[in-house]
């Protein structure tokens, strides 16, 4: 493609042969052709962007507002000279180019090498694609300019921010949350021994009671109890009305980092956590512990949008059946727009679940965003209140969560109800 | 995979049809320029028996360069040496490209049947001006406004004249180059009607007589017989001023009187004999009388074949310029011009046997003259900077896409030559800057912007709801409700009174039992009321 200063080249030399014609003036003419020859031959000598590029991430997954460092190596593979090559890492407008620049302008020989390196903040959560790298070659005297680009991604996920959830806030109406619950007297990983069985190939070695070896003559294992105290239930309102207020503070965003808080907090505990995330569909994580399953609720919180408009109703009567009985169960939503969340979550209750509902007020994140009029927002605030109070009555624990309020802070409010 | 109820039928609709159009225009342009038919003569070019090749090579052969004028006439504006330089226009075949342009007055006007346009006209006659020599060879073609511009009109009409050919037939005339007419004996000429050439033959004014006339009987070498070598003959000049020019359906000149001639000297040089007719209204019969009536419309008497326009009555080259008008296109053609070469078939199998005839002598003496160099250590050779130029712009080509490129040069010179064109080409060439000023952008700058800031996301709309009465006393009893535990049946079985005790507060009460209209401050004053309500 021609830059401005071409086409101003190529239509002056044009216009010098035209009028160099019509006035006859013959240097004029040769001024114009000599013009034109000039970009002629410029094009004759463009650089080029066959280079190879190669992308390093300081890692895979991040949690929201942390830094991501990257390294883009660009090698020049051909023979000749790239002349001035720009390179440009497309990276998503949600992150912030902290330190660095990722973009550079190079002239490599052949076989060399440059490095560009930039540090990214990642203040949204979600998954993520850095790339393609875009290429600028320009011919010399910046006559012609050629785009095209290299097709190198590097996926990242950022994961919701995990607060610190003190333990004494959990504590609630009983000494240890949810002791009440029995231990899951099941097989599994975990510390208290639970049987004996015989030895089957793949069985760890470390697991093979000698003793009972030497006793029977025959390999036997032992099986441990599964370590988890209870299973725990997260059900996340992702539906459209949860992106209320501005991207950074919305109900969706702040259930996302509760949910993962929580989650962190009573894997840390060896519980099982189950997630079931509804909004334009439902999507349900089986109750499990460890590592794994911690992965797999942060990523599927990671890429939770605010859609839909299924109501809890109907996820409670879908999932109700697979919760573990007397298990606890999180409702994670703003409870607007959704008659039915009275009756699900008296529903769970009547089925022995002790249901905790933590609401980001809505209200308030709207206000963020929208000047509502003082008297509409104090009925809106009346109206929402008198929801709370009637989930209160349904026999669960309700939190009133404000936009400004600490996870932990919220957490204490449980008392309240 | 594109579902077919997702194509735009009528997008794609209107783009067949604009590319339909645009076809359909191109063809229609192409079929005008795209001339693949052989139709083609008078082209000195190639090499028919109609065609003016052999007339060509004896020019050359002479030692003068020859070019050809594709585009347009405009360029002879460009001659350096208009005194040395000689345009033959051979036969015009077909009109200009009608453009606008300036007339004579200023005015824009569109050229239109004239054979040259405006422009070209004055680019003929600057030359000419200038000292540059013209030969004019038309019949009823497009040349007539090259000659009304020098005060010579083309009749336009056939001429039939008694001094034809009989062995061949009646478009076969006789042109003897003198001031009286000849006349025939048989089928012969009868020489004793020939005369010589009224000015060249003239030896005795050494300013008009030809030169070759004034060398007539020197001796010389063939090699150094220069521009008078169809005359040597026996190792010296022997010129003979006896011209008898063969045409080919051939029309009348006329003179106009009291035209703003820029060549004064207008000569005569060859006319019919006294029984020529003209077949006026075209119906091949002639019926004449000593005056043109509806009965007898054709015309009868002596009419002029050759008319010679020049700066002054010497008609000397050096003097300023000359135009030669013939009335007839074709006394160059090989057939006729190179009678001998056509009989052997040089120009293709023919059984037609054309009579001897001056045709070569008399044109290759107009350029003689011409061309000469007036140096006399130089001796009969041609001037060095000596060039005849044959228009080939008004002769359709056939070569494949000729004619288009003939086109497009000619819009070059025109674009570059007329007043009015060079005028919107100027304006063309700034809109070009313009756009290219205001269209032509650089790529923009790569620029990483972090753009998170997305509208926020509220209901407005609801808003007014939730202001009203009737809205606000919902809530309330929702609240109330609430408040005491009841279910929605048990609410509604509640009698006034009791719901009254309940809320225990006169002002909330009556606002939850009596609907009325409320000021605006008198429902701020509820809803707080309301909000605090239940806190004691």
């Amino acid at each position: 493609m021609w830059t401005r200063k071409a086409a101003f080249t190529f239509t002056g030399g044009i216009a010098l042969i035209l009028i160099g014609m019509m006035i006859s003036n013959n240097q004029m003419m040769i001024l114009g052709l000599a013009l034109i020859a000039f970009i002629v031959v410029n094009s004759w000598i463009s650089g080029h962007g066959d280079v190879e590029v190669q992308r390093t991430l300081s890692a895979d997954n991040l949690y929201k507002g942390d830094d991501l460092y990257v390294e883009l190596l660009i090698t020049n593979r051909s023979n000749r000279k790239t002349q001035l090559l720009e390179v440009y890492d497309n990276i998503p407008h949600e992150m912030k180019l902290r330190s660095g620049l990722n973009q550079m302008r190079l002239n490599l020989s052949p076989g060399e090498s440059a490095r560009i390196r930039y540090v990214l903040r990642c203040p949204l959560r979600g998954h993520y694609s850095i790339g393609p790298v875009s290429l600028r070659s320009r011919n010399t005297f910046n006559l012609g300019v050629e785009e095209m680009f290299v097709d190198h991604h590097s996926d990242i996920v950022i994961f919701p921010q995990i607060k610190e959830v003190e333990e004494a806030f959990l504590r609630s109406r009983t000494p240890k949350m949810y002791t009440g619950a029995t231990t899951l007297r099941t097989p599994g990983q975990g510390s208290e021994f639970y049987s004996l069985r015989e030895y089957v190939p793949g069985d760890p070695f470390k697991n093979i009671n000698w003793k009972a070896y030497a006793r029977t003559g025959e390999l036997m294992v032992n099986e441990k109890c599964r370590d988890a105290v209870t299973d725990l239930y997260l059900l996340i309102d992702s539906r459209d009305i949860a992106r209320i207020g501005t991207v950074l503070k919305n109900p969706l965003e702040m259930s996302t980092v509760s949910a993962a808080s929580l989650a962190a907090f009573f894997l840390k505990r060896r519980d099982s956590v189950a997630l079931g995330i509804y909004g334009e569909k439902l999507s349900y994580l089986p109750p499990d512990t460890g590592d794994k399953q911690y992965f797999k609720i942060l990523s599927a919180l990671a890429g939770v949008s605010a859609k839909g408009e299924m109501p809890l109703q109907a996820v409670t009567n879908s999932l109700s059946g697979r919760f573990s009985r007397g298990s606890p169960v999180f409702v994670i939503s703003s409870c607007e727009g959704d008659g039915t969340v009275p009756a699900a979550v008296r529903d769970l209750v009547g089925r022995g679940h002790e249901v905790t509902v933590l609401s980001p007020s809505s209200i308030d994140f709207e206000r963020l965003v929208s000047r509502i009029p003082r008297m509409s927002y104090e009925v809106l605030k009346l109206e929402r209140q008198n929801r709370l109070t009637t989930l209160a009555g349904s026999g669960a624990q309700v939190i009133d969560w404000m936009p400004d309020m600490d996870l932990s802070q919220a957490l204490m409010q449980v008392r309240g109800y | 995979m594109v579902e077919w109820r997702d194509i735009n039928y009528r997008r794609f609709g209107l783009q067949a049809a604009f590319w339909s159009v645009m076809l359909v225009l191109l063809l229609m342009i192409l079929s005008n320029f795209v001339n693949l038919s052989n139709t083609n003569q008078l082209s000195a070019y190639d090499d028919d028996w109609n065609d003016m090749s052999a007339f060509r090579q004896d020019i050359k052969d002479m030692g003068v360069e020859t070019r050809s004028l594709v585009s347009s006439p405009l360029l002879l504006a460009d001659i350096e040496d208009p005194r040395n330089t000689t345009y033959v226009v051979a036969g015009v075949e077909r009109d200009t490209l009608s453009l606008p342009q300036f007339d004579d007055d200023g005015f824009i006007t569109i050229a239109s049947d004239d054979g040259y346009s405006p422009s070209e006209i004055e680019a003929i006659v600057t030359f000419v001006e200038n000292g540059g020599t013209a030969i004019i060879l038309e019949d009823y073609g497009f040349a007539g406004t090259i000659a009304e511009a020098f005060g010579v009109r083309y009749n336009g009409y056939q001429l039939f004249d008694t001094t034809y050919v009989p062995e061949l037939n009646f478009n076969y005339v006789w042109m003897c180059v003198q001031t009286t007419p000849c006349s025939m004996n048989g089928s012969q000429i009868d020489t004793d009607s020939l005369s010589t050439h009224e000015r060249w033959a003239d030896t005795s004014s050494a300013l008009s007589a030809h030169p070759c006339a004034i060398a007539d009987g020197q001796v010389v070498s063939l090699e150094d017989s220069g521009v008078c070598s169809h005359h040597w003959a026996d190792g010296e000049i022997a010129y003979n001023g006896t011209y008898r020019v063969l045409l080919n359906n051939i029309t009348a000149l006329e003179l106009i009187p009291n035209s703003d001639n820029p060549l004064p000297e207008l000569a005569i040089r060859a006319v019919t004999s006294n029984e020529a007719s003209i077949d006026v209204n075209g119906d091949g019969k002639l019926v004449v009388s000593a005056v043109q009536s509806e009965e007898t419309p054709d015309l009868y008497g002596r009419f002029n074949l050759t008319v010679e326009a020049c700066a002054k009555s010497t008609c000397n080259p050096d003097d300023g310029g000359r135009v030669f008008f013939v009335a007839d296109g074709s006394p160059l053609i090989n057939a006729i011009y190179d009678y001998s070469g056509f009989a052997e078939g040089e120009y293709g199998p023919t059984d037609t046997e054309i009579p001897a005839n001056d045709n070569r002598k008399w044109a290759l003496d107009i350029i003689a003259e011409a061309m000469m160099t007036s140096i006399q250590e130089d001796g009969l050779e041609p001037s060095e900077n000596a060039m005849v130029i044959f228009d080939e712009s008004r002769h359709p080509q056939n070569a494949v896409l000729a004619d288009s490129y003939n086109t497009i040069y000619f819009l070059l010179v025109y674009f570059t030559g007329e007043g009015l064109a060079m005028l919107v080409l100027f304006l063309i060439l700034f809109i070009s800057f313009e756009a290219v000023l205001i269209r032509k952008k650089d790529p923009d700058n790569w620029r990483h912007v972090f753009s998170i800031i997305y509208y926020g996301f509220g209901d407005a709309n609801r808003y007014p709801y939730y202001s009203k009465v009737e809205k606000i006393r919902q809530v309330f009893l929702s609240k109330v409700r609430n408040q005491n535990g009841l279910t929605r049946e048990e609410f509604h079985a509640m009698s006034a009174r009791e719901l009254v005790a309940l809320i225990n507060d006169p002002t909330l009460a009556k606002f939850a039992i009596e609907p009325s209209k409320y000021s605006l401050e008198q429902t701020v004053s509820i809803v707080k009321r309301v909000k605090a309500w239940g806190r004691r």
